[in-house]
């Protein structure tokens, strides 16, 4: 962890801050006016922002456009990028201009399989796998060159990001996987959404045991939910989602014009129980296109005003 | 379609199911041409004599086969109805029509139930018409 | 073994549409034993062609011939009299096969009857899996003799993604997870450090990315 990305990102979490992260999905479409205004919503209330990549495999505005769009409003971009669509000469390109542009924080991932998007007809690339672009990224930074050991002029110093499920399976090989992934150079962590609070507080006691929680920021992800019948699709249909069924219960047990204030009510509950847990360092708020969200449940955590690291 | 269609019928069938019996149609079934093929075990009937049936000019093939559960070789029957399954979608596939072949389950020489198939799948016949590759 | 599936009657009968007289060749190694192209394939495939080109009122002479290997030009000869008879091949024999006999006889159409489709294992009857992709860099020995490389929807090489659940592969929950299938083994083999060691990324040359590869067995080569 010496990345010096002179990123805010960065800068909150080594600092031993508290750090709060939301998602922002660019459009299906090409208009920048739709990404300033997800992100007006966002603005004062995160510290970084995590621009999706083609999330869900389906054909979005380019995460590193994207990325660009909130740098011009003065939001700090976490730029994701998945092996899915691009071999390793694509997305060292990538993140070479990436970096150009003012890009500080990537957030390394395989991505989600096309077969669930809109081309499930595609060609998947996986050159690489995430952990191989963690690596990459580690060495792009550390030894200031390329995968083929070309000497870059102008390293890319990126602050390294990882995805990590506590939930999926198998279990005991999770920890392992977040072991390697900070071997291979992850920064930081952001996890899947934390529902099942008992199964999160055991993945973290294992990773704390390893000594890992020392060794990397982990940023718990967490999802407001809308309604009783959005719970349910995320537990059934959305692999490697835990949704315990007394949760799902408890959003069906109000009226349902009050089911979204139900999800933010929980929504705030699981942050104050994970700013308790040791080893977690931050959250990470994916507000599915519920971007306007995002802000009342920061100050509402009690998280507000963020801080703002002289730069 | 001036000339008067006669159906062929082709009936494999386990030798389980009856020997050598002879079905006589009611007189008013009499003008169709039924042709029996016995086997040891209905699933000796292989796909390509179910086509090779049709190649010949039958206009239906039947295969009767024991119950389920009776069958002297344990699944025989099992394996004849997977395989005139198969072959029923390979004559939707050409266009012929996977109705024209059929399997029934027939206990030990119910001669009433194998002559109540073959009325049957005559006044079938009698809408479908004659087999377009016959 | 090579898996193939027969393509459908319309297909078939579409690519050999031009031609009277068409030589349906089965190949009597792999794709018999898979049920897409030996003798008994040949004979299904020449009556349901006849059927079908009858029924549209059209003749065809359809012959039929089976080898053993189409891959191996040694069996390919066998079929020379049978191809001068006829105005097309129809190989029901893998993409290789086909292209073996038309390398033989450059001047006859052959076209393919079959989709040749993985390298797989006869997991039961009439039950085959993909288990290789021929890599050209076989890693077994790591993952306890499980292939995440064809058996992990996207070519993992570094554990799991986070959508195994339950030992199933999210793409489709009929599938094993391979990750899921390479921790079983190598907790039997008592061998689960394997996990831990960072896997590089894959040279794909020896894939094919380099174009066709070549085996040359110079003790061989006369």
């Amino acid at each position: 962890m010496k990345s010096n990305s002179t990123g805010r990102l960065e800068k909150i979490l080594t600092g031993g801050g508290f750090a709060v992260t939301a998602e922002c999905g660019p459009p299906r479409g090409a208009d920048a006016e739709v990404v300033r205004k997800k992100a007006e919503a966002l603005k004062g209330c995160v510290d970084a922002v995590n621009v999706t990549d083609n999330q869900t495999a389906i054909v979005r505005m380019s995460s590193i456009a994207a990325s660009t769009h909130l740098l011009a409003m003065g939001l700090e971009p976490v730029m994701q990028m998945v092996t899915r669509d691009r071999n390793r000469i694509a997305l060292q390109s990538d993140i070479l201009g990436a970096w150009s542009l003012g890009i500080r924080n990537i957030l390394c991932l395989s991505g989600d399989h096309q077969t669930f998007g809109s081309h499930p007809e595609a060609l998947n690339v996986f050159d690489i796998d995430s952990m191989n672009l963690l690596r990459m990224v580690l060495e792009m930074r550390e030894d200031g060159k390329d995968m083929s050991g070309f000497e870059l002029k102008t390293p890319p110093r990126m602050f390294i990001g990882a995805a990590a499920n506590p939930f999926a399976d198998p279990f005991e090989y999770r920890v392992i996987r977040l072991a390697k992934k900070i071997d291979a150079g992850a920064d930081f962590i952001q996890t899947q959404c934390v529902y099942n609070m008992d199964r999160f507080r055991d993945w973290i006691h294992m990773a704390r045991e390893e000594g890992l929680t020392e060794k990397v920021h982990i940023m718990a992800g967490v999802t407001p939910l809308k309604s009783e019948g959005m719970a349910r699709y995320m537990a059934k249909r959305v692999a490697g989602m835990d949704v315990p069924e007394p949760l799902i219960k408890r959003m069906g047990a109000v009226p349902k014009s009050k089911a979204s204030e139900e999800g933010v009510t929980i929504c705030l509950e699981t942050i104050a129980q994970l700013r308790e847990i040791k080893g977690v360092h931050g959250i990470h708020i994916m507000a599915i296109e519920w971007e306007e969200i995002v802000g009342e449940i920061v100050e509402s955590a009690g998280l507000l005003p963020r801080p703002q690291p002289e730069s | 379609m001036g000339k008067q269609f006669i159906p062929k019928i082709t009936v494999f069938h386990c030798i389980n199911v009856f020997g050598d019996g002879e079905f006589l149609l009611p007189p008013e079934k009499q003008d169709a041409a039924v042709e029996f093929i016995k086997l040891p075990c209905s699933s000796m009937v292989k796909d390509v004599f179910l086509l090779r049936a049709f190649e010949s000019g039958a206009d239906a093939v039947l295969v009767l086969v024991c119950p389920e559960g009776a069958c002297r070789y344990v699944e025989g029957n099992l394996r004849a109805k997977k395989r005139v399954g198969w072959v029923k979608n390979l004559l939707d596939e050409i266009g012929l029509d996977g109705g024209r072949l059929a399997l029934f389950n027939v206990a030990a020489d119910d001669a009433a139930a194998v002559e109540q198939i073959i009325v049957q799948t005559l006044s079938q016949l009698a809408d479908l018409g004659p087999s377009p590759a016959a | 073994m090579i898996v193939g599936e027969q393509k459908s009657i319309a297909e078939i009968k579409n690519i050999v549409s031009p031609y009277k007289k068409v030589l349906i060749l089965g190949c009597g190694t792999c794709v018999k034993t898979c049920f897409a192209g030996g003798e008994d394939e040949v004979a299904v495939l020449a009556s349901a062609l006849r059927l079908a080109f009858k029924k549209d009122g059209r003749r065809i002479e359809v012959e039929e011939f089976t080898v053993e290997r189409q891959c191996e030009d040694e069996f390919v000869q066998e079929s020379a009299e049978a191809i001068a008879r006829n105005e097309s091949v129809l190989s029901l024999a893998c993409g290789a096969g086909v292209q073996a006999i038309a390398r033989r006889y450059e001047k006859t159409p052959v076209l393919p009857g079959v989709n040749t489709t993985f390298l797989g294992v006869l997991e039961k009857h009439g039950l085959f899996t993909e288990e290789c992709s021929g890599c050209g860099d076989c890693q077994l020995a790591v993952f306890g003799a499980v292939c995440p490389f064809t058996r992990c929807a996207k070519k993992l090489l570094n554990g799991p993604c986070g959508g195994s659940q339950e030992g199933k592969c999210e793409v489709d929950p009929d599938t094993e997870c391979a990750w899921s299938l390479i921790i079983y083994r190598l907790k039997l083999l008592g061998q689960l450090d394997n996990l831990r060691a960072y896997v590089p990324p894959k040279n794909w040359c020896a894939s094919g990315a380099c174009g066709p590869r070549k085996l040359i067995r110079e003790d061989h080569v006369l």
